[in-house]
């Protein structure tokens, strides 16, 4: 008898591969995806605040998802690769 | 990347049925309960129950990146003990779960825990025996039981919708194992819910929903529409439940006894949602008092109204239950209008 195996991996994704580090976040522009959740918004202002005090990044651009559920659109990942240098996200409850 | 069903390629494993049950389990395959081990005919006869090729993608979620193939559609659904004519109500609602309004990360991924609920409407219920009258939400019946199970172990297994990992589910609910029933065919007091939903009444659909919980209402001496559904607005609205800050969708499930006193109304369907959405409201006082919203509570609270549901088509009503008795159950949806109940057609033969 054999095992069949009723699991999927990760769809192929190319050449997606991680961006390099940036050695210092010295200049860089910071973009921020707010994902709605309840104080989402508070926190990542504060977290940006941090980031551009302590290591010279500055926001340039906020982009706020329909929702937490679901996937930032593609005109907000257009505007994030062209209006920051480095992007944060993923606020839980 | 390269795709391959055979975990073991072709090495031998007991052919104890025991110790290759077993051996699914120890490979953390199974969603807690013993699974049917597939064969290769099983396999494909599942395929050819939906006339699928097993290469065919049937979704896919991109923010999870994840694409849902037939032939591991068709594994899992063996596993789950579904004959094969049960597939294209499978494959229907894995097509729903990939359906960009249903929004699949939240709901499956929530600390939230929901339940896929899945409601199957049209001549398929009735061919497959899927069970719309006593006891439907429970035990018993084999297309309920299976369709159910099969489409959670394709979200866990295909979807990555695995406890612990990327279904946070604070508590859960059994109807994680399977939540699959079929409206109530005869004697309803107005269109069938996947008419309501825009589908003809020849069409067999499935709704997927997601929903944290289920509550069953009982009111043995109501005769008229409205105090039954007083007291269904007030399950709806309990100031606990996910729906009463955020304008989501909620589910009602309206049985024999309490359809009947519809029936016999006049009452449609929208006069049910219009009073419920009616009747389910807080003042914005009382809401901050229970922290369901932040603030402090202000003068002008407690005399200003806030509605649990944004609007009457947010309530979904279907009929199914056994004729005898006098309950009905309410389902709140899960999230903020982050997720909406999806209606796709099964398609049974090609």
């Amino acid at each position: 008898m054999k095992l069949f195996d009723p699991t999927s991996g990760p769809a192929p994704r190319g050449s997606l591969k991680p961006a390099a580090r940036p050695p210092s976040l010295a200049g860089l522009r910071l973009g921020l995806v707010d994902n709605t959740k309840f104080n989402s918004d508070t926190l990542l202002h504060k977290l940006a605040e941090r980031l551009g005090r302590r290591h010279g990044a500055t926001v340039t651009l906020t982009s706020r998802k329909r929702s937490p559920s679901h996937e930032i659109d593609e005109a907000a990942v257009k505007a994030l690769r062209s209006q920051a240098d480095l992007v944060v996200s993923g606020i839980g409850d | 990347m390269a795709r391959t069903n055979e975990a073991t390629s072709g090495a031998s494993v007991s052919t104890d049925p025991a110790a290759l049950i077993e051996a699914y389990y120890d490979a953390g395959w199974t969603d807690g309960l013993p699974v049917v081990p597939p064969t290769e005919a099983s396999i494909a006869d599942m395929l050819k129950g939906a006339g699928l090729r097993g290469d065919e993608v049937l979704g896919e979620i991109a923010g999870r990146n994840t694409v849902v193939v037939a032939d591991k559609v068709a594994i899992n659904a063996v596993m789950a003990g579904c004959r094969p004519e049960y597939l294209p109500v499978v494959v229907a609602a894995v097509r729903g779960l990939c359906h960009p309004d249903f929004a699949y990360h939240g709901p499956a991924s929530s600390t939230g825990g929901s339940a896929m609920v899945l409601i199957v409407n049209g001549p398929v219920a009735q061919r497959l025996g899927i069970n719309a009258g006593n006891n439907a939400f429970g035990q018993g019946h084999r297309p309920n039981a299976t369709i159910g199970r099969a489409v959670r172990l394709t979200m866990m297994n295909v979807m990555n919708t695995r406890p612990g990992f990327l279904d946070r589910a604070t508590l859960g609910n059994p109807g994680k194992y399977s939540f699959c029933f079929a409206e109530h065919p005869e004697d309803l007091p107005w269109e069938p819910f996947h008419v309501a939903r825009g589908f003809a009444p020849g069409d067999s659909t499935v709704t997927v929903y997601a929903s944290n919980s289920l509550y069953q209402v009982y009111n043995q001496l109501a005769a008229a529409p409205e105090p039954l559904l007083t007291c269904i607005a007030g399950a709806l609205g309990n100031l606990g439940a996910p729906n009463v800050k955020g304008f989501n969708q909620a589910l009602v499930v309206l049985a024999g006894e309490h359809a009947e006193i519809m029936r016999a109304s006049g009452w449609r369907r929208a006069d049910v949602q219009r009073f419920l959405l009616e009747h389910t409201r807080y003042r914005v006082a009382d809401l901050k008092r229970a922290a369901r919203l932040p603030g402090a509570v202000e003068p002008a609270d407690e005399t200003t109204w806030r509605y649990v549901f944004e609007s009457p088509d947010d309530i979904l009503i279907v009929c199914a239950g056994g004729r005898a008795g006098s309950w009905s159950a309410c389902l709140p949806g899960w999230g903020n209008k982050w997720t909406r109940a999806v209606t796709t057609r099964v398609e049974e033969t090609r």
